[in-house]
């Protein structure tokens, strides 16, 4: 078979699994954020109930996120070698600073999260949580830097047949980056609302024993969704103004899309159309802008906190449960339209796509994507089916936090549902 | 510079053998049996999540700094990082998620015993692969992926699984005293000797290996200093000094990175196929601008990391009670 056709498939596969574990992580570590901040300030022990809930489903998706994270930072070198020797004196940077600034720290801090619930003091186990969501949006931060330079190349100059970064500034003001930056977090907080108020509204449907909790989560729930689904069309909408310019061919008027072919086909040989994108790229992006407007009408939810009317009600928890997927969905459109609108490049107008990926047999690339592909599909199933359960079985026995003494409660012990 | 950061990416990858050398000589040793699987996890666990990030962290100073030796090695030993890649990815998911659910434990478990092996094989066959050279062309790319499955890589792979079993036995029996695993790290201990012997002797009847390595006076006494770190630690084991046990046996897997850096200096990647397309490690480093930026950001920084590494073994070591926090 083809290698770079592999190679790409091998790509968008890891990277989508990975984008879906991730959106989870970022959204949900500014809601535990908020609920330990919570608990250690007022003592509620409800809040302590939630963090460990919440907690432990965070901690279960975190375990996919690194997994996949890892085989995407090999993934460069493994298949895309041309990419690293053409461009890696300037793309190498910001993902070198995100594994030794960000990830690095995300980690180990989390190491310390994860064991010290009671051997520390609650100061600095609360810090450690805080600590775990800045490294994680700095995280965020240097790989759409990274991912923003191969959209539109800067600071760079061309010697030997190479990159080589001369303005590192550059990188940073890099017009794709900023809004591009705030819409993948804002995605993310829109994933993590709708998330917990879809995992809440389930609870509360269920006439769950713990009716405190749940209540108070599908409220952080939806508010976090509203403000994010917000956001995420703000940062969406303020790229179209520049994006036709930085990138013509994905987003430019027809003639400038001609035009820029053109001259692509004049430098790099080939004719013009063998330098524009599938034409159902646009397809992604309407499904996604359609999901957003329907996603926006969360706010309409708010006011029924008025007297638990959006519980009592029941219907809108069913809608609720039944938006759930739709960020994850939307999230993934709009992944396909950043990255199959820049093609037949890896690095917009530099380096075309067949040149980036690895000089190997079709053979050695196909047994990596099938081989790659089985175990981070298996262990991604399986980890949502665990998450399934997590949240299937609600705050009676959060593993995460669990003092050592303590016995795992039985089936039995649990308290009877109450009627809400 | 260049220099520096070379042995900057040598000493995380070392690291990362040392550390996350614990967690999958742990895994290994969930084989034998004996001890509660849990309590093994526990010792491991609060260090579990911070010692891969080693792993990550060289890859991301390999990408950075050696972007010409990046895609070259990685893609030059596929078939070997793939392997290790695999294991490790397999040992990380199983770890996290072996206890969220009581009827999957004992399949997570076995996840957890091959991955480990996984894990160690594939990187004890990339240390290998660097020892014995690559076709590589002047151009760049490596001819083929057969070149790498040869009886020294196999005999390096099998080399660093038997270090990993003795580390993991090591560490265990500190932070498990009196749970037998002393002994098993000292059974371990002439296994590892005996691999490290064939492979010495795989290696200098391998014209490859002979060709690739350019200064045997650096490796013999490298080689020299794994046999006496494996023989002290057997004795440390045996004497009940697991904490001795246990820096000798780190010594004992950070030496084969230091070994290959050393024989194969100055070049970062031997060619087998053309002497002049060998990367040289001046040759392999970014451009000035780049690497003047990461020493700016470096400076500052790896101290921090170290310090929260070391806040993390500060805060939980000692030895495992009833009383630790069990989450894995």
């Amino acid at each position: 078979m083809d290698p770079l056709l592999l190679a790409r498939l091998q790509f968008a596969t890891t990277t989508s699994i990975h984008f879906l574990f991730v959106l989870v992580t970022l959204g949900l570590v500014t809601l535990l954020v908020y609920l330990q901040t919570a608990w250690v300030v007022t003592r509620k022990p409800v809040y302590e109930r939630l963090t460990r809930f919440w907690g432990t489903f965070y901690l279960v998706n975190y375990a996919l996120g690194i997994t996949t994270g890892i085989v995407m930072e090999f993934q460069f070198g493994l298949n895309w070698s041309g990419l690293s020797q053409y461009a890696g004196n300037v793309f190498g940077a910001p993902l070198a600073i995100e594994t030794l600034g960000a990830f690095f720290l995300e980690s180990t801090l989390l190491g310390m999260w994860i064991f010290g619930w009671q051997r520390l003091r609650r100061g600095v186990h609360l810090a450690l949580i805080y600590g775990v969501a800045i490294t994680a949006y700095a995280s965020a931060f240097w790989i759409m830097v990274a991912n923003s330079w191969l959209q539109h190349p800067v600071g760079y100059e061309e010697a030997g047949g190479i990159a080589h970064l001369t303005d590192f500034g550059a990188l940073l003001r890099n017009p794709a980056f900023g809004n591009a930056f705030g819409h993948v977090v804002s995605a993310a907080l829109t994933c993590g609302g709708f998330l917990v108020a879809g995992i809440s509204s389930w609870q509360l449907i269920r006439r769950t024993p713990d009716y405190e909790a749940f209540r108070r989560s599908l409220r952080i729930g939806v508010v976090t969704a509203s403000v994010g689904v917000t956001l995420v069309m703000g940062f969406g909408f303020a790229q179209f103004g520049y994006l036709g310019r930085i990138q013509p061919t994905k987003f430019g008027d027809d003639g400038d899309k001609a035009a820029a072919a053109a001259d692509f086909a004049a430098r790099f040989g080939g004719s013009p159309a063998d330098y524009l994108p599938p034409t159902w790229v646009g397809a992604p992006l309407g499904f996604m802008i359609l999901i957003a407007f329907t996603l926006m009408w969360v706010w309409v939810l708010i006011p029924f906190f008025f007297r638990d009317w959006i519980i009592r009600l029941k219907a809108p928890l069913y809608l609720l449960l039944a938006a759930t997927p739709l960020p994850f969905v939307a999230a993934i459109f709009g992944w396909l339209f950043r990255e199959i609108g820049r093609q037949p490049w890896t690095v917009y107008g530099l380096l075309p796509t067949e040149d980036a990926v690895t000089q190997t047999s079709g053979a050695v690339l196909l047994t990596s994507f099938v081989g790659f592909t089985v175990l981070l599909l298996g262990l991604a199933v399986a980890d949502w089916l665990l998450l399934a359960r997590v949240a299937h079985r609600g705050t009676a026995d959060p593993a995460l936090g669990r003092r050592p003494d303590e016995p795992v409660p039985q089936p039995a012990d649990r308290p009877d549902p109450v009627l809400a | 510079m260049v220099t520096i950061w070379y042995g900057l990416l040598g000493l995380f990858f070392a690291a990362y053998l040392v550390l996350g050398g614990y967690d999958y000589g742990s895994g290994l040793l969930l084989a034998r049996g004996g001890t509660d699987r849990r309590v093994v996890l526990t010792a491991v666990g609060p260090f579990f999540l911070g010692n891969e990030v080693w792993l990550v962290a060289a890859a991301g100073i390999l990408f950075g700094a050696f972007p010409m030796l990046e895609g070259e090695l990685l893609a030059g030993l596929y078939p070997a990082v793939a392997l290790a890649l695999a294991g490790v990815l397999t040992v990380t998911a199983a770890v996290q998620l072996r206890s969220r659910s009581l009827a999957g434990r004992p399949a997570w478990d076995r996840a957890i015993i091959g991955g480990s092996a996984l894990a160690v094989l594939g990187w004890g066959a990339v240390l290998g692969g660097l020892l014995q050279g690559v076709p590589l062309h002047a151009d760049g790319h490596v001819e083929g992926v057969g070149h790498v499955v040869t009886p020294f890589a196999a005999a390096c792979a099998v080399t660093l699984l038997t270090l990993a079993a003795v580390h993991g036995a090591a560490f265990l029996a500190l932070r498990l005293p009196g749970s037998g695993h002393a002994q098993t790290g000292r059974r371990l201990v002439p296994w590892a000797l005996a691999a490290v012997a064939a492979t010495t002797v795989v290696g200098l009847l391998s014209a490859r290996v002979r060709d690739a390595v350019q200064r045997p006076a650096a490796a013999v006494p490298l080689l020299c200093l794994l046999v006496a770190a494996l023989v002290v630690a057997g004795g440390a084991l045996a004497r009940g000094r697991p904490g001795l046990g246990f820096a000798a046996t780190s010594v004992a897997l950070a030496v084969p990175v230091a070994l290959v850096g050393a024989a194969t200096w100055p070049y970062a990647l031997v060619s087998t196929a053309d002497p002049g397309a060998s990367l040289a490690v001046v040759d392999a480093a970014a451009s000035g601008p780049t690497l003047r930026l990461l020493t700016w950001l470096a400076v500052p920084l790896v101290p921090v990391l170290l310090s929260f590494q070391v806040m993390s073994w500060w805060v939980f070591r000692g030895r495992i009670d009833g009383r630790a926090p069990v989450y894995w």
